[in-house]
């Protein structure tokens, strides 16, 4: 069956508390979700103090304010700090988005950090993406055509027909979408997830792309697609503003207008 | 981490065996959804009357042969919806294989048992 | 050492980098039949070239302007302020047509004409008719031009089966007894075994180091692992004074605004509000090279016209586009300024300041991506086994100041340059010499210190005065006493290194040791960029001395190259600038005073 509660060994306990040290105005707690695979302790969170006086606005600048200032070993992924490279992704304050574009402001209260739900944790904020990456590259996501370009030259593609991927060839890949599917919880194995069925979409509504029927066939799969209950998280998450429920929409579309 | 990709490659590729087709059944459950809303209208202002009415009056109600026909075209498509419906959570929710296939079987027969039933139902009232 | 599991994996060529020149190298060679390693330390869509916003330049001559390359080419030497070698900037202008042309058809979503064609903006320094006009060359997809090329380039290394090796943070080159490259030790983070890759090639493709300075573009993982591998390999960097500032960060957060929104129509203005890049470039205004808009800038600040309540920074406006042309064309940077500074861009102008960008300077490199080192009067000497591309190496295109979308252009052509010389040079399955014990024990010697290292310092700290000191000392403008001043404050900061203590024992992804081990390598490029830059006497590109504000070509249109022993002591020499072209399809671009 599916699990509906967290398995004993991965039951959260309350950790270390890093009360702030000196004065100031302006502080705020960070809950934060630890987990090392060297251990047999179970998650814990530890709670930090800061002062958001001294700290950049983002959530990202939090984090790495904490691990450059309080606690080195707190793991997490970051690169590019502008929404762009899509690592720092996980879930603050309920919702799954980029660390580096979540601003502090816009949570209320005490800021908790959880790595992405119901992925394996490698540890601390860091998930397990290897399937995901698995999943994205069993859509075949590149160009595929049959027909040569004139040597030398552009495929040549109007711009209405190239603002048909608008939208689309923009994801980050940073699965925050993909994660918070309840059909991706429960089918995570088999069900490919809106952020792969973007990606899927990106290429079936590229008018270079000449594989159309094939990567549809593909697709026509209960598990691989029809797993998608139109929930919407993935868009009401997506820290690009990107429409995955609505790519998923146009793919089921597309096969039923095939029959 | 370059292995793991690999063989979760592997695993994702091997779901192509167990391919099983989707479209239709998306279909046939959007169809019978849409089927089911005059359907379900028409049913429920006619309950208005016949609960106004009480026995006498739902009997003579059920032996128009347009009511007797609505209703078993109802009962027909909520059955039918109703197994598409729950074979969709069983798949969900239900990962053992074996459980899964006696759950979808079971699903299955009993929507069609009840299916049955309630049309003879009909019938009897309407002959 | 028996406490690391060596995992060993031979292979004909290695490539350590997945951003936009590793993964178009990858793509050339596993697409040639060479068995090739893609080791990277974060994911390939993760690496920095994403970030890249506003094109890719190249002569396509789509928008109907009789653009050539030869007329690229001449921009570039004369964006590079004459220290690009000549034969390698016609090389990549030449090339730039059929790489740009094979990206589209690797399917890269640019954006279009209404002819179906690539679109291309105009950008900074590129001209028409030798600096008679604005050309528009760089093809860009919409403001995320990078992401576009490296998504592409990674979907085809799928479709290629390439064999990457993800989250491997590679610690030293494996160099034999004769001084020749035979691979790369690497830790994979995920597990921390190390592992040993062999390769006929090792290609570098590591990019660059903008994190050494406070406040720059680029990523934090921007580190320059490649370089610093290099220099422990005792071999040189070459022009490490030349760090480029983009003109256009926003104010504070230091993230990038593309020198496309300015193609667009965006301009700058000071306080009084006055247009002041006409005063500084009549010609090219807001599209002259970077170097000049960012002194422009400085100049203005110090004057006391900048903006702001302390007077410290630009604005740049946009409102004056039309919405829907922003929408269409700058997305991207839209979006970042509503983020990172609560800026409509239809509405109000975004606050900016010149932030460090782009590092010219790198592994010294001839035209075919082969790392070439000075051996006593052989200026060109090649390493065996080692090659270096993007902005790790210093081909050099870039001279003293590259121009806005030359570097994702450098990726691609070098990338693809690399991988042809590799299947020319590279025998397919060839055996490996067996490798001597000490080679990799010295390496581990090097990551079992800094894993153990119990000092009170913390890498936070250290990376922070480091930062601090490159960014006071090592600015747009320069003098003899400021760089003094850097020069012994970077040593200090570089011997405090043996106090540093990392907390995380742990060997699974151990950032806090990942980041022990980039601030290393961070450190050696710092005390190479600050002392590179003590000793040029003059101003070039964008090396601004205040002492010594006229380009010398008679004692310095050189490049410089500067070794770094391992307790951190330079040795400094010189290596010609190739004023020479590839054909006789061009002539050399002689020398001349730098207008726009």
């Amino acid at each position: 069956m599916a699990e509906f509660a967290l398995p004993k060994h991965s039951k959260i306990v309350k950790g270390i508390d890093y009360p702030f040290i000196g004065e100031t105005k302006n502080s705020r707690k960070v809950n934060v979700y630890r987990w090392s695979p060297d251990d047999d302790q179970n998650p814990r969170i530890d709670s930090y103090t800061i002062d958001l006086d001294e700290c950049g606005p983002m959530v990202l600048d939090a984090l790495i304010k904490i691990k450059q200032e309080i606690d080195s070993s707190l793991t997490f992924r970051r690169s590019c700090r502008e929404g762009i490279c899509g690592s720092c992704s996980m879930n603050i304050d309920g919702t799954n988005t980029l660390a580096c574009l979540k601003s502090i402001e816009d949570v209320k209260g005490d800021i908790n950090i959880y790595p992405l739900p119901h992925m394996d944790v490698v540890k601390d904020l860091v998930p397990d993406l290897t399937k995901a990456y698995a999943q994205l590259t069993s859509v075949k996501p590149w160009l595929q055509t049959d027909t040569k370009p004139e040597q030398g030259k552009s495929r040549k593609q109007s711009p209405k027909e190239r603002e048909k991927i608008d939208g689309l060839w923009e994801c980050v890949l940073c699965f925050s979408c993909t994660t918070s599917c309840p059909s991706y919880w429960w089918n995570g194995d088999k069900y490919l997830g809106p952020a792969v069925l973007l990606q899927a979409y990106r290429w079936i509504a590229d008018s270079r792309d000449e594989n159309t029927n094939e990567r549809l066939d593909d697709l026509e799969d209960t598990f691989k697609l029809y797993r998608c209950h139109t929930i919407m998280n993935c868009t009401k998450t997506c820290p690009k503003g990107l429409n995955p429920a609505k790519a998923i929409g146009e793919i089921k579309k597309l096969q039923l207008e095939r029959k | 981490m370059n292995n793991s990709i690999n063989d979760n490659l592997i695993k994702v590729e091997d779901l192509k065996t167990l391919k099983t087709h989707g479209v239709g059944h998306w279909k046939l459950q959007r169809i019978s959804a849409i089927a089911m809303v005059p359907l379900v209208v028409w049913f429920t202002s006619s309950l208005m009357l016949i609960l106004i009415g009480g026995y006498e009056q739902s009997i003579e109600w059920l032996q128009s042969p347009f009511n007797a026909t609505g209703l078993i075209l109802l009962f027909g498509t909520l059955y039918f919806h109703a197994a598409l419906g729950l074979q969709v959570v069983i798949e969900d929710y239900v990962h053992h294989e074996g459980l899964k296939i006696v759950s979808l079987i079971l699903i299955k027969l009993i929507a069609f048992v009840l299916g049955v039933l309630s049309i003879l139902c009909v019938l009897k009232i309407y002959l | 050492m028996s406490e690391y599991e060596i995992i060993d994996h031979e292979h004909d060529v290695v490539v350590v980098g997945a951003g936009g020149a590793g993964l178009r190298a990858t793509l050339g060679m596993v697409s040639g039949g060479l068995k090739t390693a893609c080791i990277t330390k974060v994911f390939p869509t993760r690496s920095h070239t994403v970030a890249a916003q506003g094109g890719i330049g190249a002569a396509l001559n789509n928008m109907g302007e009789n653009d050539s390359w030869q007329f690229h080419m001449y921009d570039t030497v004369k964006g590079s302020d004459w220290l690009g070698d000549q034969d390698a900037i016609e090389y990549m202008c030449k090339e730039a047509i059929p790489s740009v042309t094979e990206l589209e058809n690797f399917g890269v979503p640019f954006s279009r004409t209404e002819e179906g064609e690539v679109y291309q903006r105009p950008f900074g320094g590129h001209t028409l008719d030798y600096g008679k006009k604005m050309a528009r060359r760089a093809c860009a997809a919409a403001d995320r031009t990078g992401h576009a090329i490296l998504h592409t380039l990674y979907q085809q290394c799928l479709k290629h089966q390439a064999e990457f090796f993800v989250e491997y943070i590679a610690t030293d080159l494996l160099m034999d007894d004769n001084g020749k490259c035979v691979g790369v030790l690497a830790l994979c983070m995920d597990d921390g075994k190390i592992h040993r890759f062999r390769g006929h090639q090792t290609v570098l493709a590591t990019g660059g180091y903008g994190r050494v300075y406070f406040s720059c573009t680029s990523a934090h993982t921007c580190t320059g692992d490649g370089n610093a591998m290099v220099l422990r390999a005792g071999l040189p960097l070459q022009d490490m004074e030349f760090v480029q500032f983009h003109p256009t960060g926003v104010y504070g957060a230091g993230v990038l605004i593309t020198e496309g929104s300015r193609g667009e129509g965006g301009y700058l203005t000071n306080s009084e509000g006055e247009r002041f890049m006409e005063r500084y470039a009549p010609t090219a205004k807001d599209l002259a090279s970077r170097d000049v808009v960012s002194r422009s800038m400085t100049i203005e600040i110090n004057e006391g016209r900048g903006v702001g309540p302390n007077k410290d920074h630009i604005f740049m406006h946009l409102e004056h586009i039309d919405p829907a042309t922003l929408h269409m064309r700058l997305p991207g940077i839209s979006e970042t300024a509503k983020i990172f500074c609560g800026v409509d861009v239809t509405k109000e102008p975004i606050p900016v300041l010149p932030t460090v960008h782009y590092n010219m300077g790198g592994i010294p490199t001839n035209y075919h991506g082969e790392v070439v080192t000075r051996k006593g009067s052989d200026q060109n000497a090649v390493v065996s086994g080692l090659m270096a591309i993007g902005e790790a190496a210093c081909v050099s295109v870039h001279g003293a100041n590259r121009l806005g979308t030359n570097s994702l252009l450098d990726i691609v052509v070098f990338g693809r340059a690399a991988a042809q010389r590799a299947l020319k040079t590279v025998e397919k399955g060839a055996s490996h010499a067996p490798l001597p014990k000490h080679v990799t024990d010295k390496i581990l010697a090097r990551l079992d210190k800094m894993r153990h290292a119990k000092g009170d310092i913390s890498v936070g700290e250290i990376r922070t005065s480091m930062q601090n000191a490159m960014q006071k000392h090592a600015a747009v403008f320069r003098s003899n006493s400021s760089m003094n001043e850097g020069v012994k404050k970077v040593d200090t900061i570089a011997n405090s290194l043996d106090g540093i203590g990392i907390k995380d024992r742990s060997m699974i992804f151990n950032t806090d040791l990942v980041e022990a081990l980039e601030l290393e390598n961070l450190m050696q490029q710092a005390i190479v960029t600050i002392k590179s830059a003590d000793q040029r006497k003059e101003s070039r590109g964008a090396h601004s001395h205040e002492d010594y504000p006229e380009r010398d070509d008679k004692d310095w249109m050189k490049h410089t190259i500067m070794w770094l022993n391992d307790k951190n002591k330079t040795k400094l020499d010189y290596r010609d600038v190739h004023l020479n072209t590839l054909t006789n399809e061009v002539a050399t671009v002689p020398p001349a005073a730098r207008v726009y």
